[in-house]
Formats: structure tokens, C-alpha cells, sequence
């Protein structure tokens, strides 16, 4: 395919509408002509940042809340009563299930896990959308690693709903959360230097391995360098789309 | 039973897209007493037609759907009515070559964040009904093109040429925003005239 081709080309690709053969000349081509790919590169910025744009905004909990009871309201009386045995069994299972995976799994994949399973559970919500709001940087003097919020895979499968500031381990991460198609997906990046508190994960990225890989609880975990920060993707998905989502991941400022 | 089981299973496949939903209908309405309404409204009449929900469909389009047709109908009792232009091809999309343009969307997004979103806003506002439907199926509920479609009754062309325009009245304002703030910003382009990319 020739430039003006491909480029009449650009919307289609981005929106995957194009098939697969004409997709694939398409990539091909992209790799080897910098000036093409720079548009598309140009193109999919717009897209981040207008999604990012559409998607600001207060969720409406209660709405919800009162939507569901409309729904369901003998359904959710029952489950207020039967709350306290299926949080007692929840817990049992899932310390029997952390306990036979932990030893397995990458220390940092058991630590995210927890963030990742609040947020598929709805017990967490992104707080914002775009930069850190200023009266959430103001609270860390300075210290807080802004940056962070700044990675976002370029894949337009991610749908990013918005971040949140959250420890792990004690470690301040950005806690990028959204979904690839309906399933929930956490994006979790920190400075490297902080690698030190998850010597397990470390050394299997120093070891040469350009992604470090590990299943923790039902989830699956990847994870890589990006500059001078640790991103790690985690999510209910197939570990190849997990390592090609990570593989996407950009500074968008950068 | 079968009762519970169906609230059940309705509940299990709304939830994951409520923030979509809600997102697009607060960009369709703009009032956020209109919005829920509409939410709601949609919400109940999709489970009430349930049972002819087929597993075969998407669920996330059968609800954009629904939702919109709630959303046109609120905009038409405050006396804004849906418009599209039915008459285009899907070759004459490829207007998007105007690369040069696109080029110039490289330059730093973050540096015109406030003015940005104020341009975004308008820009919306500004949109008809269906090319702000269009935009905010694809950019939202990521649906594709043919679903798209089907949610609004509109021929494949015309969801490509209202998307196609659409976007462009969305990259306009973000160029007049970088044209407002272009003063007070460092220089964007480099000693070649090439955009940073």
C-alpha cells in the first residue's frame, strides 16, 4: 500500500473496521514509513484524549442504587439478610485460594490483586480523570509521582474509566482502572525505584525477561519497565491480550 | 425463581456497562435531570422487554438502543430534534486524508487542558443529535459501525459520515483552543516545522 492509501485508511484501522488483509498491509506499512505512523500515532492521541473528555464526570451512584431496587427488590432484601454468611464463606474461600496461590505467584501480582478485585467488586472507583486534581498533589507537599497518571496503553480496546491514588505493599501506585470490552482491567504504575519492595518481581525483570508474567488468584498479571516506572496490567483476560495491552503502554505526555 | 434468575442475569449484564450508559447519556442531554430520567426510563423498559433480548445480540447495543430512543425523546419535547443526513456514501469518508490537520494534533495535548475541555463542551453542544450520537457510540460504547447503525436506523454511510464530521467539529475546537492559548505556550513546533510527534 502507498501513504495516501493508507491514510484514507486511518479511521477505519483505529475503529477496527477494516479486515483483516487490508489491516494487515496497513501495519505493515506503518512500520516501515515514520511519517504515516506519526499520523496514526496523532490520531490515536485524539481518540485518548477525547474519550477521556466523554468520560468525566460524577458517577451516579444512587441512580444506580435506586435503579436496581426497581429491578430487584425482593432479590435484594434477601441478600441483606444472607450478607454476613456469604461474607463468611467469601472470606474462607478466598483465604484458601490466596494461600494456595501465593506461593506461585509474583509477590507484586499477590499485592495488586487486592486493588484489582476491590474495583471488579465496585468497593473502589476512580476519583478522577486527566491530570492529579491539585488538591490531591497538594496533600503529598510535592512528593507524589504525578507522572505515574500519565501512562495509558494506546490500544483502543482499553476503555479507561478513570484513576485513583491507592498503596501497595505501603507503596504509593497510580491506579488506572478500566475495561477491555466488559472485563474490568487495573493499570498499576510506580517508579522503579520502588521495585525493591517486591524482590520477586524484580528480579525477574532484571533477569532480561521484558515482561514478568504470573497468575494471581483468578486473575492474570504482566507486567514491564516503561522509562524509569513499572507498569503492570491485571484483569480476568487471556495473558497474550494482557502482555499485547502492556506492550501499548505510553508515557501520553511523553 | 425464573423471576430472580432473569433479574439476576439482567443485573450481571448491565452492570458492567453502567459508566458507559451514564457517560453517554450525560453527553446527549447535558441537563442532569434529563439524564437520569432517561437512564431510568431506559433502563426499566429494557427489562421489561427482556425476555425478547436474544443471546445472539449485544447486550451493550440493545441497551445504547433503548437508551437512545429515550434521549430523542426528551430532546424532542424540549424541541430538539434528531437530524441526519442519510445521503452518504462510504467512499466519500476518506475525507479524513486532511493528514495535515491531523498532523498538527500532535502537539502537547496536556499544556491546553483548561481551554481544552471548554472547546469540547461547545463543540458538543454545537453537534446535531446524530453526529453527537454517532461520536459518543463509537468514543463510549465502542460500538461498531453496523451496531451503530442499527441503534439509530440510519444506513452504515451515514454512521460513517456523521462520525467523520463529528469528529472533525471535535478536532476544530481543539485547534481553536491551542490558537487561544498559543501566546502563553512554549513553542510547539521544532526548527524543521514538524510537529513533536
Amino acid at each position: 500500500m502507498k501513504c495516501a492509501e493508507v491514510r484514507q485508511f486511518v479511521r477505519l484501522y483505529l475503529d477496527s473496521e477494516l479486515d483483516a488483509k487490508n489491516s494487515f498491509e496497513v501495519e505493515q506499512h506503518l512500520e516501515s514509513c515514520a511519517e504515516c505512523a506519526g499520523l496514526f500515532e496523532a490520531e490515536k492521541k485524539f481518540d485518548v484524549r477525547l474519550g477521556r473528555f466523554l468520560r468525566r464526570g460524577d458517577a451516579m451512584r444512587a441512580l444506580w442504587e435506586n435503579i436496581e431496587v426497581q429491578i430487584a427488590p425482593a432479590r435484594r432484601g434477601k441478600l441483606r439478610a444472607l450478607w454476613p454468611i456469604a461474607l463468611a464463606a467469601s472470606v474462607v474461600i478466598a483465604a484458601s485460594a490466596v494461600f494456595l496461590a501465593k506461593s506461585r505467584s509474583l509477590d507484586l501480582a499477590n499485592a495488586v490483586e487486592e486493588c484489582h478485585s476491590a474495583y471488579v467488586h465496585q468497593l473502589t472507583a476512580p476519583e478522577f480523570n486527566g491530570p492529579v486534581p491539585d488538591k490531591i498533589a497538594q496533600q503529598f507537599g510535592g512528593q507524589l509521582d504525578t507522572a505515574a497518571f500519565a501512562y495509558l496503553p494506546s490500544q483502543t480496546t482499553f476503555n479507561s474509566s478513570g484513576a485513583r491514588l491507592c498503596h501497595v505493599e505501603g507503596v504509593p501506585v497510580a491506579l488506572i482502572l478500566g475495561h477491555c470490552g466488559k472485563t474490568p482491567v487495573s493499570m498499576i504504575v510506580f517508579k522503579k525505584s520502588e521495585l525493591d519492595h517486591f524482590p520477586k518481581t524484580k528480579r525477574k525483570l532484571e533477569s532480561g525477561d521484558p515482561i514478568a508474567c504470573s497468575r494471581s488468584g483468578r486473575y492474570q498479571f504482566a507486567a514491564r519497565f516503561v522509562d524509569d516506572h513499572v507498569v503492570c496490567v491485571i484483569g480476568d483476560r487471556p495473558r497474550p491480550a494482557l502482555e499485547d495491552l502492556l506492550r501499548t503502554v505510553r508515557r501520553a505526555d511523553g | 425463581m425464573d423471576q430472580e434468575k432473569q433479574e439476576a442475569r439482567f443485573l450481571s449484564l448491565l452492570r458492567p456497562i453502567e459508566a458507559d450508559l451514564e457517560n453517554y447519556s450525560r453527553r446527549m442531554v447535558f441537563e442532569q435531570g434529563d439524564c437520569e430520567d432517561a437512564l431510568q426510563n431506559a433502563v426499566l423498559r429494557a427489562f421489561r422487554a427482556f425476555d425478547r433480548y436474544h443471546d445472539d445480540a449485544s447486550f451493550r447495543a440493545w441497551m445504547f438502543k433503548i437508551l437512545t430512543n429515550e434521549i430523542f425523546a426528551i430532546n424532542r419535547k424540549r424541541g430538539r430534534v434528531a437530524q441526519f443526513e442519510i445521503a452518504v456514501e462510504p467512499d466519500e469518508i476518506e475525507e479524513f486524508a486532511s493528514l495535515d490537520f491531523v498532523a498538527e494534533m500532535s502537539l502537547s495535548w496536556e499544556t491546553l487542558a483548561d481551554a481544552l475541555d471548554e472547546e469540547l463542551v461547545a463543540a458538543l453542544q454545537r453537534l446535531n443529535d446524530g453526529e453527537r450520537a454517532v461520536l459518543l457510540m463509537r468514543a463510549i460504547g465502542d460500538l461498531r459501525y453496523r451496531e451503530i447503525g442499527e441503534c439509530l436506523g440510519i444506513p452504515l454511510g451515514s454512521v460513517m459520515g456523521n462520525l467523520s464530521r463529528a469528529r472533525q467539529k471535535m478536532r476544530d475546537a481543539i485547534l481553536r483552543a491551542r490558537r487561544l492559548r498559543r501566546a502563553g505556550v512554549p513553542r510547539l513546533w521544532n526548527e524543521g516545522g514538524r510537529p513533536s510527534l
